[in-house]
């Protein structure tokens, strides 16, 4: 029998202690709120057809009337592997981050820079001038082409015309120097560190730091930062905090938490932020997602939904980090395999695994925990540990802990396809939908 | 607080400044729950210390020096000095001459109750400390109470901080020095002991209710004041009327009314209050509560009570029907006829009162130079620009006639010029106000004036003319204004110091040269960038590292597009100064970036005959020749450009590197020959087409023309300076020559541009190579600063100028003390930039208030007292934020003979990095961070990160 509801793995220093009273109380409760239904195994565990599961009827999104198997979500299925055979300083893989002329890699020991157009990389390492060993996050500036790199342990560096300029907490306003994240916005750089987040204003020097004290974060320590330009708004994911977002114009803070205050099991489904221990969060569109060690989450700004590996077909709930492409589709870097949330509307996933004993490796379709499809690839993903993620137009780049992965969307569409007109007016139906009052 | 009208509900302000204090200390005040004191001003504390029962102490005051402190600044005497200290606006609105003139100077308008009043000058709480949280008889029975409260009881030697002796105040006063002992002994008023606080008893206040009611001094003077009103207040607040009612504490005051039958105090006297005070000299209908007994005879005792006509003050018939009275004999004679035996003669006594309302004297102007610095050749090659730095203005030449034949009005200090591709519009950089004036070349007029960053020097503009990219020297960085909007789109990070720019011919690339080398490591050889921008895109591309080298200034793309040319200096700073081998001190030449990113370096010094300061440099259209200007030595070079390639071509690249840098011998095979200019040319542009070139002769107000044809000198162009040459433009001329420095290498300007630094840290002394190292300090308002040097050795600017220059820099060819003291002259009205910071009269940011709390802190974060000499404000308090004296505060390293330091003044801090006294620190942060370890340079270990952003952010505004 399968478990009933699905148990959160206890969180470090902020677990609660549940008394088995209670436990049996909300086992019971779930029970006669939620049902029962069956859940998808990981990559390697059998592929035998499953029954069909007894869903729920959850928020908005979840119907997927009039779609049939054969809508099927596009499939990378052409992958390049980079290692330090290729020349990268290191396999561990870290961060990346695609901009027009070139793709900036930051590892374990060292920054790289793919020439898109030869082909080349350039790398840099300590001894090369870079600051710091382990770039953990990379963000471009688009105005002026600085590159701005997160250290972990190393504080922050600029990149620019071939000069580094380091800052860390002893030589400037930076509140620590394990960062692992950092975002461009306008003037501003943002950095994610395990002490708070610091910002940077590159026109007038000052540094802010936000931390408990001035910003409504529970705990300080800062996964990842984003900036959303669409709404003009930064999102910062917080382990223990949940996700936190910053209005620029109005300086304003507002932070999603999980409102059921259950960190060992999801309470109540989708009454907001799937779980407090966020690792990143990203927003396209009007949507925003995040992502946790304890699944994903998606907010439309009126309807939360969770993502759990069993009911989705994505590949482990452990999920390092996280990026939106619009707000249908999110590809998540687990533990475990790429996954990707690639058709909200209909609930349809696409995991990617690396075979453990070649480069091949297999590709699962499948819609609300169903497996749809297997496509066979023959050269997979660069590794099943996946860290970080990048779009390059049609393109994708994936950060795993051995080795970069480049995977080519020749011929790449945005959510399900069989037949054009109808995917159109599906879309249609589902958009009227939303809107409705 | 003032009153246009409004009524403050009590009649006695002062008086509820008392009482609401007593309230809230009443209230439930608790131990451990003090809140931020803040002023409450002199009237308020004259309510409980004055009379005989508190020793008059409050008359005392009065009667003093200090109660004319600010009223002093209104002085021509105090213009002259403000001017010596680089100050640029009036001294009663410089926080520089408030600091030690006035309370509060430095403290927001929320610190100041309704009662204060900053031309009260130097009040009690200037010495005892904002008095709102002691002022109370309760708390001032108990000593400590009051001190935990902010009470201060200072001791002579606190007085040092505003009369140390002052080299601007000895240049003007000419050495009236303050007796400290005398002056201690003036102003002492002790507590009697059987002090008793008490409220004096004055007379009953008969109102009159058709009468104006009183308004007080300090009321009249938010507009009777300043240079445009000839200072009324001030004149009225030095004057004896101001000290009427302070006298009557006076023994003499007694015995006289003592004759007169008055018996007791005199000022509880109806009898005397009424020739003494203007509260009982005239009817009114009440008193605000910005008025007083206290303020003696004050402008309403002769002019009526104010609170109608101040509201019909520009117009005086209006003001005469609401109460405004003409004042002639009769009024003075109402209390002078025949008061106390003491004769009053008419006109003489009447004219020292009088204060009427007339044209100022004109003050004999100093004469405005032009001082071009930087040119511009429109594209249509018919005028010349002149960016003239004196006259804040662009003169414009007439290039067939040269003559000139326009001069347009600019912003502050104007730097560069840069013309639009058509030539419509002329661009120019504005140093001093942060600003670029946008200039229609056909009417001549500034039709726009665009905000940059801090300090901008060189510009260009695009060859599409879409964009505008101006180099921030103080901010580091490039501002690029989108020329459709005239506004900025982006900043681009430079180099430290970013000082001209030249665009290639195809349009492509942008090159900069900065003038400041980066931070390098301790003790290791100078590294300066040229920056390249991609002009396509807007971003920069590469970062050009020129090893051991800075100063880089001019640059000058060949005509090719293979390379540029720029001017440098190469400072052998790592080595004591006593070396003279191997080019001495600094070295000067031109370096060459290459497109792809290669820099070479050569130098136009020749053994004994050193090139000194250069600072632009052009190529000929042809490529064949370039020509630098020597600043400091009053010549151009003309370089032949293919040998100076040739020989590098023939190098390898160890020679490339280390060798033909260095080569004193090798500027005779390029250099053709040197043309003599007027003094000191800076910037130098070609007429194309017209084999012609023309150089900005700065200290001359001339404009040299060369003929490239034969390279000689062909005449000058007046651009109609004054003729005189002043002791200040003779300073600056020597300050800008090298001709008496050995071997005429460089020049003060040469280690201080634009008065300020080069951030590099010097090995000056014959001590062992590397011992005590010494970073080179600003000269921008340092003239009150003394002692000089960093161990304090040197009292006077004429020492530090004159026998030290002497034994290390001059030599064989010391100063003439007429130059000497020209020069000091000159150092001294350096202006110091304003704190872009904090613009003067802006309220500080919360961020900049917090780190205040932090600089002023008295105890740890875990509630420890911090002992007073390990206190920031101890030793680095306003105005000048130094208490120019000699401390070890722990920062003695492996190189120093020993840790005894003077103490640097703070104003405008953030812009003179490196810190400490051999530059180590990089940045603010680091001085606490890295090199404070011990707390022995203020307690800062016990801080958390957002308190030190904090405290960066007060000192950034200081």
């Amino acid at each position: 029998m399968y478990s009933r509801y699905q148990y959160k793995a206890i969180g470090g220093p902020v677990m609660r202690s549940v008394s088995r009273m209670r436990r049996l109380l909300l086992r019971s409760a779930a029970v006669l709120l939620l049902g029962s239904w069956a859940g998808v195994g990981s990559a390697g565990e059998s592929t035998e057809a499953q029954p069909e599961p007894a869903l729920p009827a959850l928020a908005f999104g979840q119907s997927v009337e009039g779609v049939s198997d054969e809508d099927l979500p596009y499939v990378y299925t052409q992958w390049k592997n980079y290692t330090v055979a290729d020349g990268l300083p290191n396999d561990h893989i870290f961060s990346v981050k695609a901009v027009a002329e070139a793709v900036w890699i930051g590892t374990e020991d060292g920054l790289a820079r793919l020439d898109k157009k030869t082909g080349r990389i350039q790398c840099w390492k300590e001894a090369d001038g870079l600051p710091w060993r382990a770039v953990t996050s990379i963000d471009v500036d688009p105005k002026t082409g600085d590159v701005w790199l997160a250290l972990f342990g190393g504080g922050l560096a600029r990149f620019s015309g071939g000069r580094f300029d380091h800052f860390h907490q002893l030589n400037s306003g930076l509140v620590n120097d394990v960062v692992y994240g950092v975002a461009v916005e306008n003037n501003h750089i943002w950095c994610a560190t395990t002490a708070g987040a610091s910002r940077y204003d590159i026109v007038t020097g000052k540094w802010d730091v936000f931390t408990e004290k001035n910003a409504p974060m529970e705990e300080i320590w800062n996964y990842n930062v984003t900036y959303a330009p669409s709404v003009n708004k930064v999102f910062l994911a917080v382990w223990g905090s949940g996700c936190l977002e910053f209005d620029v114009p109005t300086e304003k803070w507002k932070v999603y938490l999980d409102p059921d205050k259950e960190m060992e099991i999801d309470l109540y489904r989708d009454d907001g932020i799937i779980h407090v221990i966020t690792t990143s969060a990203s927003f396209a569109d009007g949507a925003l997602w995040v992502s946790a060690y304890f699944g994903n989450c998606r907010y439309d700004g009126r309807h939360w939904r969770g993502f759990y590996a069993h009911e989705t077909g994505l590949p482990s709930d452990f999920t390092n980090f996280l990026k939106a492409r619009s707000a249908n589709e999110a590809w998540l870097c687990t533990d475990k395999g790429l996954g990707v949330i690639a058709d909200y509307a209909t609930d349809t996933y696409v995991a990617y695994y690396r075979n453990a004993d070649n480069p091949g490796g297999v590709a699962k379709v499948s819609r609300r925990g169903r497996l749809l499809r297997e496509v066979p690839l023959e050269v997979s993903i660069a590794h099943n540990f996946i860290i970080g993620v990048d779009f390059d137009g049609d393109d994708v780049w994936v950060a795993t802990a051995h080795g970069l992965s480049h995977g080519t969307g020749k011929g790449y569409y945005s959510g399900v396809k069989k037949d054009a007109d109808r995917q159109k007016s599906l879309a249609a139906t589902i958009q009227e939908k939303a809107t409705a009052p | 607080m003032f009153f246009r009208g409004r009524h403050l509900g009590t009649e006695w302000l002062p008086f509820l400044g008392l009482l609401l204090i007593g309230i809230g200390r009443s209230a439930g005040a608790f131990e451990g729950a003090l809140r931020h004191p803040v002023y409450v001003g002199v009237k308020v504390c004259a309510q409980c210390h004055d009379g005989d029962a508190m020793g008059n102490q409050c008359s005392i005051w009065a009667r003093s020096k200090h109660a004319d402190a600010y009223a002093a600044l209104s002085k021509p005497e105090a213009r002259q000095i403000a001017k010596l200290s680089g100050v640029p606006v009036p001294p009663q609105q410089s926080p520089l001459c408030l600091g030690c003139h006035a309370t509060a100077a430095e403290a927001e308008p929320w610190e100041r109750d309704p009662t204060f009043a900053i031309q009260d000058g130097v009040q009690c709480e200037h010495c005892h400390g904002p008095g709102s949280e002691y002022a109370d008889a309760a708390i001032m029975m108990n000593r400590e109470q009051a001190m935990k409260r902010g009470l201060r009881m200072p001791s002579k030697e606190e007085c040092h901080s505003c009369h140390a002796p002052k080299g601007s105040h000895d240049a003007v006063l000419k050495g009236q020095r303050l007796d400290m002992d005398a002056a201690w002994e003036q102003i002492k008023h002790p507590t009697p002991e059987n002090a008793e606080f008490r409220k004096p008893s004055f007379p009953e206040f008969v109102a009159s209710p058709k009468e104006p009611a009183f308004v007080g001094a300090a009321s009249c003077a938010e507009c009777h004041e300043g240079p445009d009103q000839q200072d009324h207040f001030s004149a009225w607040k030095r004057s004896r009327h101001a000290d009427a009612f302070a006298v009557l504490a006076t023994a003499e005051a007694r015995a006289i009314a003592a004759a007169m039958g008055v018996a007791g105090d005199p000022r509880t006297k109806l009898e005397c209050l009424k020739c003494h005070t203007s509260v009982y000299h005239r009817p009114a209908s009440h008193v605000l509560g910005t008025a007083s007994v206290y303020e003696g005879v004050s402008c309403e005792a002769c002019h009526g009570p104010g609170s109608q006509h101040a509201q019909t003050y520009s117009r005086p018939q209006a003001a005469e029907k609401n109460g405004l009275l003409k004042v002639n004999a009769a009024v003075c004679l109402s209390c002078h006829e025949n008061a106390h035996g003491k004769p009053f003669q008419i006109p003489d006594n009447l004219a020292e009162a009088s204060h009427p309302i007339r044209a100022r004297e004109r003050e004999e102007e100093e004469p405005q130079y032009k001082t071009p610095v930087n040119l511009a050749v429109s594209p249509d090659g018919k005028e010349l620009y002149a960016a003239c730095e004196g006259s804040k203005s662009v003169v414009v030449v007439d290039l067939g006639s040269l003559r000139k034949v326009a001069e347009i009005s600019v912003g502050a200090q104007p730097h560069d010029i840069a013309f639009s591709p058509d030539g419509k519009t002329a661009f120019v950089s504005n140093r001093l106000d942060d600003t670029v004036s946008v200039i229609n070349t056909g009417s001549r007029r500034v039709t726009a004036t665009i905000p940059v960053g801090d300090e901008p020097h060189g510009m260009v503009v695009d060859r599409r003319g879409a964009f505008l990219y101006v180099l921030n020297t103080l901010s580091e960085d490039i501002s690029v204004i989108d020329l459709s909007t005239q506004t900025e789109v982006k900043r681009l990070a430079a180099g430290r110091g970013p000082w001209s720019a030249a665009i290639s011919a195809d349009g492509n690339w942008i090159a900069c040269t900065n003038v400041l080398s980066h931070f390098v490591p301790f003790r290791t050889p100078s590294r300066s960038e040229v920056t390249l921008i991609d002009a396509r895109e807007g971003k920069v591309t590469l970062r050009a590292m020129v090893p051991g080298a800075n100063g880089l200034r001019g640059i000058a793309w060949h005509p090719s597009g293979d390379f540029a040319l720029f001017t440098l200096n190469r400072h052998k700073n790592l080595v004591p100064m006593t070396r003279v081998v191997q080019g001495w001190t600094i070295t000067n030449g031109l370096g060459i970036l290459w497109r792809d990113g290669r820099v070479d370096q050569v130098l136009l010094d020749e053994p004994g005959i050193a090139f000194p300061d250069p600072t632009d440099v052009i190529v000929t259209e042809d490529g064949k020749h370039a020509l630098v200007t020597s600043a400091a030595s009053n010549r151009v070079a003309v370089v032949a450009v293919d040998r100076l390639l040739k020989i590098l071509e023939s190098a390898d690249e160890t020679e490339r590197a280390q060798v033909i840098p260095n080569h004193l011998g090798k500027a005779s095979e390029y250099v053709l020959k040197w043309i003599e200019t007027p003094i000191c040319p800076r910037g130098i542009a070609i007429q194309p087409g017209a084999g012609r070139a023309f150089v900005a002769a700065s200290l001359d107000d001339r404009i040299a023309v060369i003929d490239l044809n034969t390279f000689e000198a062909a005449g000058v162009v007046q651009l109609g300076g004054p003729q005189v040459i002043t002791k200040e433009r003779l300073g600056e001329r020597v300050f800008h020559s090298a001709a008496n420095t050995f071997q005429r290498q460089f020049a003060c300007s040469s280690c201080h541009p634009d008065g300020h630094v080069e951030g590099l840290t010097y090995d000056i002394e014959p001590d062992g190579i590397g011992v005590n190292p010494v970073d080179n300090r600003t000269l921008r308002g340092i003239l009150d600063t003394a002692p000089f040097k960093w161990e304090g050795l040197n009292p006077s600017l004429s020492r530090q100028c004159g026998p030290r220059l002497a034994v290390f820099f001059t030599r064989i060819h010391p100063f003439t003390p007429e130059e000497l003291s020209a020069l000091d002259y000159y150092i001294c009205t350096i202006p110091s930039p304003p704190n872009r910071h904090r613009p003067v009269g802006a309220e500080l940011t919360p961020a900049q208030r917090r780190g205040k709390e932090v600089f002023y802190r008295t105890m740890t974060n875990d509630g420890r007292l911090i002992p007073m000499e390990n206190r920031c404000s101890t030793c680095h308090y306003p105005p000048l934020y130094t208490d120019r004296r000699i401390h070890d505060v722990g920062t003695k390293m492996p190189l120093d003979e020993h840790g005894l330091f003077d103490t640097p003044q703070l104003f405008n801090v953030y812009n003179s990095a490196p810190y400490l006294h051999n530059g180590i620190a990089e940045t603010l942060e680091e001085i606490w961070t890295r090199f404070n370890p011990y707390d022995q340079h203020g307690v800062t270990n016990d801080m958390t990160k957002d308190q030190l952003n904090d405290l960066i952010e007060y000192l950034r505004t200081l």
